[in-house]
């Protein structure tokens, strides 16, 4: 074992006096960036032994500037080393490697030095590096391991072999310097851009391994403040290197710098496409199929800690489809687990909505309804051509990682054939989706710091935002909180945007000092206040998409709600479409606010017009609709009278009818403080 | 400043009497507040809230009608300066000019043109408005008798171009009857052609360079009772209009210049760069352009420009449905169903067109509705599917039974084939595959 | 009468450079800088008038889906690519040219080697600063947008175009090798937001995009495409920093409208000049800083109708005065 804290002492001396003996002209050729990595920190374009002691000595005496002006001498004074090593890798070479890290066909770059007593784990390290998309650099004996052990090296197969020593490791950093200077606009001796740029952007890793000399290990330990980790599966201790399994250090370098490789293909025998989304799955045609009340079957998605999932894993508890008999009904239970650094318990839901759509995707998979009602067939003809249940697990596994590249790191898929097993584990589901909906059910406003924006009406409502709040959904009705909060983690540039409430201005007209900022600055300047809780004063503005309208009956001192479906005449005289065609359009229009059916139910709902209770008219259709949970919302605020006192087009069309019906009811509206 | 209409309705007498032919205040003040009716409808206003009242709810420009009979149009009534911030209602008309230094035969071409030649384009037959006379002689008889020629073999709207009030004269003499433009009056001129517009009823156009003396005329003019007007701007070049026309319209969408509120007139023609000119005067507010003899590949562009920019952003132009052969398909050719939104529709006959397949483009009705929103919204479905099948023959027109739908409308698919009993095909998302899908993808 | 009126003084499109002489690393005569107008177009005076729009004449490597009645036009030109776009320049007029390398959109394309010769065909060929659109198919991007930047590298080429789903290779090419690029967004001005923060991930920095909100041309769906961009220069004069770029127009399928194909052979140029002409000019009204078509004779008469548009709206020029007031 080397101790890294003393290597580097040592290290770091050796450095020192090789600096001061230095002799003679410094540099490399085919480089507009003289010697790269001193460049970008001082600024000083190094030529000769003296320039390089002054940079030295302006960079505080860093290891890589030492290291590089070591090794450019070395290359001036003809040591340059021969096939197969690269050594300094020049501009042409480099910017080709940074268009393919912009481009994404590298995910990042790894250096693995030092020289492994195992040739097969180094060649599994590279092996598994190539296969993840990155660019592998080699330093060192390893280089010498790994084509006797038979692997191929050169920058065709993307292991590039620097040089023979571990001091050849500068090169990766002026590889990175240099990319930030092309690329990233550092200039030359700004070393506070450099290393932000190398924090922020730098998709790099050092996996080291044993038998590097002190000095090697003192450029090498050098690297971090680039914000490169080193990994170390064996030979060495101390300092601030990390010990992992040679098996587990591609991945953990990856993890650490977030390079994510994008899942492209999904290894199944079948085609996976959402062309194949509404297509149905007939009796004659199916093979197997699980649940749809023929036998228990249910669907879960939990999100896990990362160390409990295994990215890629699928496994079948229970028969496959080969020990199925032709047109059986099978219990089924799909576990789907995911891992990520952002994921949270709250996108739970929203993420296993998503195990219908992909299953859909599938040619010959069939999928639909949800949680514990699910229902899915796999047809004759793809089993025949080798589709097993397993294969369903893949397709998940492979779509959760293609659609969320950002948010999910790891996916395992488990599917439960056995049935007790399945029968056991549903209770326990069932439990879980019982907590889910009390915790979104639940959930108030102010439980919240931030709401969230929707911005994809702008297309033809040019000035319109709409504001989602827990108890507030968009006015379509299509987009909860949730929704907006997951779409927004997912595509952070995309039409769903946080909204920091700030201060509160007015608790009854729910209106935020946060809120306004954001919506005059996306409305582009045409709106410079929303209250969220009231239709009079400053109300939201309406796109078209409204599921209702909500307006007020001035005559009756009450508030009107007429919904989409409703085709008839209003008390108002104006008909949903009429009504839409005048207040839509992105205006802020007080005494009328477009609405979503969500909203009607809200204790938010309109509270500045006095709410629920200040309702004199909807459509049957609505009403019927929304019976069950108006009644109980209705008994919880003690007025359950009031259902039956909003009258609807079946007592009153007209303003005059709807007077006289609210008078012989006594609708509490009549008592009220007038609206205008 | 416009008003809101609860603003308005508190302005309103509250008694849902219906005398405005709305069944309540609140629906009359709506439609009030969006410009769309006018305020005299309610006849229960003292002469103070009526003035409060129409002067903030009355459309800023003023509407402008020209010429009588079936050709005739009218331009104004605008309320913005963008059409996305609402959308432009009344287009411009374009006006071919004759000069009555021109010979017979040349005069009687541009109208003969002017009358008969139209384009069809998308369910609307587009066509050049009407007639300019242009007095070049100096001599009222000779530009009477061009009119008079012109006005026996045609009834089309008309402008009269002539500084001098007796050429004036001559003109309406022949068409004062049919509600042509008088053009134009300027300082020295204003009365005379005051009294000729109160004469015929007609519409005057006033001409000045400046704004301050186009107000000036303005007012002159209605102090003379004539409130039937239009703006020149006397342009000498395209910058010269752009600034003056959005000037204009800006002063008057925001009711800032009560004197500006009316439709401008572009005379092109001392111009001399027609297209430019023409282009400019659709797109940049003019309620008449006057234009030279552009050749039919000109005007045709200039209307179908005119057709773009006076659609309404926020009703997408919808394209009837129906099935609409491409490429002269048989029975055994391909069907591609769609929805009624007119970019939909173009976009994919674009490309069908180009690939040159044979087959047919079967449009269904969204309300146009893109794919996406109608899928979204419940718009396309497969009873509308089932619905436009049956009204259109489809059964019959084709010899097979195979429906190809776009990318986006997938999942339908099943419910699709269920409810028609045809074969449902998945198309491409993008209507740029589309070639490509139906040259590799679409054999049964 | 008064001058334009400008309620948002300050706020100004972002200026883009196009184009780099031998001084600054490439073989350019010119340098185009497109941008900076304080105002809508053609309204601004002095500064706030921004730099003058920009006329681009459209060439093609492979003329198979290239229309006929330019083919006509330009004769034995369309066989020879970097004499077509010398032509461009010197006979008709145009102050760029827009290169399509319309080989890469031919099905199994892979003769990746004639693009850079290509690419250094025409930068022998021409002086003024170019535009050059690559492949539109993800899985040859990579290859494609590589040997045009190398090829093209220190020329600071417009690169097109970049769009939501494929930017990558259009930005990793511009970043690598000194280009500027275009991102398309059709129709939503949101979506343009979306694809610019994008780019900015990437590293590209703001002064090299320039944005095409193009949908449809003259007569299908024109009307998206003129809106769309008066609504960005709108935005954009309120402040919103992530929209006020340059905006490039192509109405690229107004050669293929029915209206233009089935026209009388007689008639064709100049219906086709026709159909160019309206949907080019109205962009440049709306705010396109550089239209870009494909018919000779439509350069001609744009070229002749700008002046009349711009007066005194060259910052080089004198700066225009108050013209009446």
């Amino acid at each position: 074992m080397t101790p890294i804290d003393e290597s580097l002492i040592s290290g770091r001396e050796r450095l020192d006096e090789e600096m001061a003996a230095l002799e003679g002209s410094i540099g490399y050729d085919e480089t507009a960036y003289a010697l790269p990595v001193t460049y970008a920190v001082t600024g000083m374009a190094v030529h000769d032994a003296g320039s390089a002691r002054e940079a030295y000595a302006a960079s505080g005496s860093s290891v890589l500037v030492a290291g590089e002006c070591l090794a450019a001498a070395g290359y001036a004074a003809g040591g340059e080393e021969g096939e197969p090593y690269t050594g300094f890798v020049p501009d042409t070479v480099l910017r080709r490697l940074g268009y393919s890290l912009v481009d994404g066909s590298i995910a990042g770059i790894g250096l693995v030095a030092g020289s492994p007593d195992d040739a097969d784990a180094a060649a599994a390290i590279c092996r598994e590096m190539q296969e993840k998309y990155l660019l592998t650099f080699l330093a060192g004996g390893v280089i010498q391991t790994l084509t006797e052990a038979g692997v191929k090296v050169g920058l065709e197969y993307r292991l590039v072999p620097l040089g023979s020593t571990g001091m050849a490791a500068i090169h990766f950093a002026d590889i990175i310097a240099r990319v930030a200077m092309m690329f990233g606009g550092v200039q030359p001796g700004d070393a506070d851009r450099l290393l932000n740029y190398a924090a922020e952007r730098a998709k790099a890793f050092v996996i080291a391994f044993p038998g590097l000399e002190d000095e090697e290990i003192a450029v090498i330990d050098g690297l971090r403040v680039l914000s490169i980790p080193i990994l170390t599966p064996e030979g060495y201790e101390g300092g601030e290197w990390i010990r992992v399994p040679y098996l587990d250090a591609v991945r953990e370098g990856m993890e650490r710098r977030g390079i994510r490789v994008n899942v492209v293909a999904i290894p199944i025998p079948m085609a996976c496409s959402p062309a194949f989304e509404g297509k149905s799955i007939r009796k004659e045609e199916m093979y197997v199929e699980f649940g749809g009340a023929k036998a228990p079957a249910f669907e879960l998605l939990r999100v896990r800690p990362a160390d409990e999932v295994e990215d890629g894993r699928v496994e079948v508890i229970g028969p496959e489809v080969g020990d199925l008999e032709e047109g059986s009904a099978v219990p089924l239970a799909i576990l789907v687990d995911v891992a990520g650094a952002s994921m949270k318990k709250d996108y739970e839901p929203v993420l296993e909505r998503r195990i219908h759509t992909f299953l859909n995707y599938g040619e010959g998979s069939w999928h639909v309804a949800q949680r514990d009602l699910v229902w899915v067939r796999l047809t004759k003809d793809v089993v025949r051509r080798g589709v097993a249940i397993a294969d369903l697990g893949r397709l998940l596994a492979s779509k959760f990682r293609m659609e969320f590249p950002d948010l999910i790191d790891a996916v395992q898929v488990t599917l439960v054939t056995d049935r007790e097993r399945v029968e056991a584990m549903l209770e326990e589901a069932r439990a879980i989706y019982d907590e889910r909906d009390e915790r979104i059910a639940g959930m108030k406003d102010e439980d919240v710091g931030t709401y969230y924006s929707c911005t994809l009406c702008q297309t033809f409502a040019p000035n319109h935002v709409c504001i989602i709040t827990p108890e507030r959904p968009a006015l379509c009705g299509a987009i909860t909180w949730l929704d907006a909060k997951i779409a927004y983690e997912i595509a952070p540039a995309g039409a769903n945007q946080p909204v920091e409430k700030g201060e509160l201005i007015d608790p009854v007209l729910g209106q935020f000092e946060g809120v306004n900022r954001f919506v005059k600055k996306a409305s582009h300047g045409a709106v410079d206040r929303v209250s969220l809780y009231g239709m009079m004063d400053e109300p939201m503005t309406c796109c078209g998409c409204f599921e209702c309208i909500a307006t007020i009956l001035p005559e009756v001192n009450g508030i009107m709600i007429v919904n989409r479906d409703y085709l008839g005449d209003t008390p108002l005289g104006m008909t949903f479409s009429t009504l839409a065609g005048t207040i839509g359009g992105g205006a802020q229009t007080p005494g009328f606010v477009g609405i979503s059916k969500g909203y009607i139910l809200s204790d938010r709902f309109l509270q500045a017009e006095n709410g629920i209770e200040r309702v004199v008219w909807m459509p049957s259709l609505l009403k019927d609709e929304l019976k069950g949970r108006l009644e109980e919302k209705l008994e919880r605020m003690s007025i359950p009278e009031l259902f039956d006192k909003i009258a609807d087009e079946t007592v009153a069309v007209s303003i005059e009818d709807l007077a006289e019906f609210l008078a012989r009811v006594d609708h509490p509206a009549l008592a009220m403080r007038p609206l205008i | 400043m416009a008003m809101k209409a609860l603003d308005i309705y508190k302005l309103l007498p509250k008694t849902n009497c219906k005398k405005c032919g709305f069944p309540t205040c609140l629906a009359f003040a709506m439609k009030l507040a969006s410009g769309k009716v006018d305020v005299d409808l309610c006849p229960d206003l003292d002469e103070q809230t009526r003035e409060l009242l129409g002067g903030a709810t009355r459309p800023p420009i003023r509407l402008v009608g020209i010429g009588a009979g079936e050709r005739s149009f009218a331009v104004g009534e605008e309320f913005v300066l963008y059409r996305h911030e609402r959308t432009f209602y009344h287009q411009p008309g374009l006006m071919m000019q004759v000069a009555d230094t021109w010979p017979g035969e040349r005069i009687e071409r541009i109208m003969t043109r002017v009358r008969d030649e139209t384009f069809h384009r998308v369910g609307e037959d587009l066509s050049v408005d009407g007639i300019a006379f242009r007095c070049e002689s100096g001599d009222a008889d000779q530009f009477g008798g061009v009119v008079g020629m012109v006005e026996a073999c045609a009834s089309l709207p008309e402008v009269v171009i002539a500084d001098d009030p007796e050429a004036q004269a001559a003109a309406l003499a022949h068409c004062g009857n049919f509600q042509p433009l008088i053009h134009a009056a300027c300082a020295d001129t204003v009365e005379a052609m005051c009294d000729l517009a109160r004469k015929y009823g007609c519409a005057l156009a006033v001409r000045a360079g400046d704004l301050e003396e186009l107000k000036r005329l303005v007012g002159l003019c209605r102090d003379r009772g004539i409130e039937n007007l239009m703006l020149d701007p006397a342009p000498a070049t395209l910058r010269d209009f752009l600034v003056r026309s959005v000037e204009i319209r800006r002063r008057a969408v925001e009711r800032t210049d009560p004197d500006l509120g009316y439709p401008v007139v572009f005379d092109t023609v001392p111009i001399d760069l027609p297209d430019a000119a023409t282009a400019l005067g659709i797109l940049k507010y003019a309620g008449v352009i006057i234009i030279d003899e552009l050749a039919p590949s000109s005007t045709m562009a200039a209307l179908t420009l005119r057709q773009n920019i006076y659609t309404d952003p926020q009703k997408p132009i919808q394209v009837t449905p129906g099935l609409y052969p491409v490429n002269a398909p048989t029975g055994s050719a391909p069907v591609l169903m769609t929805v009624n939104f007119s970019l939909t529709y173009f976009t994919l006959l674009g490309y069908l067109e180009a690939a040159g397949i044979p087959c047919y483009l079967f449009i269904v009705d969204t309300e146009g509705m893109s794919v996406l929103t109608a899928v979204a919204g419940g718009k396309l479905t497969e009873t509308v599917v089932a619905d436009a099948i049956k009204k259109t023959d489809l059964e019959n027109r084709v010899d097979h039974r195979i429906l190809i739908i776009p990318g986006y409308a997938a999942p339908l698919s099943g419910k699709i084939e269920e409810e028609t009993g045809w074969e449902v095909r998945v198309g491409p998302r993008d209507a740029a595959e589309i070639g490509e899908y139906l040259e590799t993808g679409w054999e049964a | 009468m008064s001058e334009e009126h400008n309620p948002e003084q300050g706020n100004r499109i972002l200026e883009v450079s196009l184009g780099a002489t031998t001084a600054e690393g490439g073989t350019r005569e010119r340098v185009y800088t497109v941008g900076g107008a304080g105002t809508f177009p053609f309204l601004g005076a002095g500064p706030a008038a921004g730099h003058p729009p920009r006329i681009a004449l459209e060439i093609c490597d492979d003329t198979r889906t290239w229309s006929p009645i330019v083919l006509r036009e330009v004769g034995d030109l369309a066989g020879d690519t970097g004499a077509w776009a010398a032509a461009a320049e010197t006979t008709f007029g145009a102050d760029m040219v827009r290169l399509f390398f319309t080989s890469t959109r031919q099905r199994g394309f892979d003769d990746f080697a004639s693009l850079g010769t290509t690419m250094e065909e025409v930068i022998g060929a021409t002086k003024y600063p170019l535009i050059v659109e690559g492949s539109t198919e993800p899985g040859i991007d990579s290859e494609v947008y590589r040997r045009i930047g190398e090829a093209a590298e220190g020329e600071r080429i417009l690169l097109g175009t970049a769009e939501a789903d494929r930017y990558r290779s259009v930005a990793a090419s511009a970043l690598a090798y000194g280009h500027a690029l275009v991102a398309q967004t059709p129709i939503d001005i949101n979506l343009a937001k979306q694809l610019n923060i994008l780019l900015h991930e990437t590293g590209l920095p703001p002064e090299r995009i320039v944005i095409d909100p193009y949908t449809g041309t003259l007569g299908y769906g024109f009307e998206y495409s003129y809106s769309v961009m008066e609504r960005i220069r709108s935005v954009a004069l309120q402040g919103d920093a992530d929209l006020a770029r340059p905006m490039i127009s192509s109405a690229i399928d107004s050669l293929n409208v029915k209206e233009v194909r089935e026209a009388d052979p007689e008639t064709a140029d100049e219906v086709a000049i026709r159909w160019e002409f309206y949907a080019a000019f109205s962009a440049l009204v709306a705010g396109a800083e550089i239209v870009c078509v494909r018919h000779p004779g439509t350069v001609a008469l744009l070229r002749e109708a700008l002046p009349a548009l711009q007066e005194g709206s060259h910052p080089q020029e004198e700066a225009y005065g108050d013209e009446s007031a």
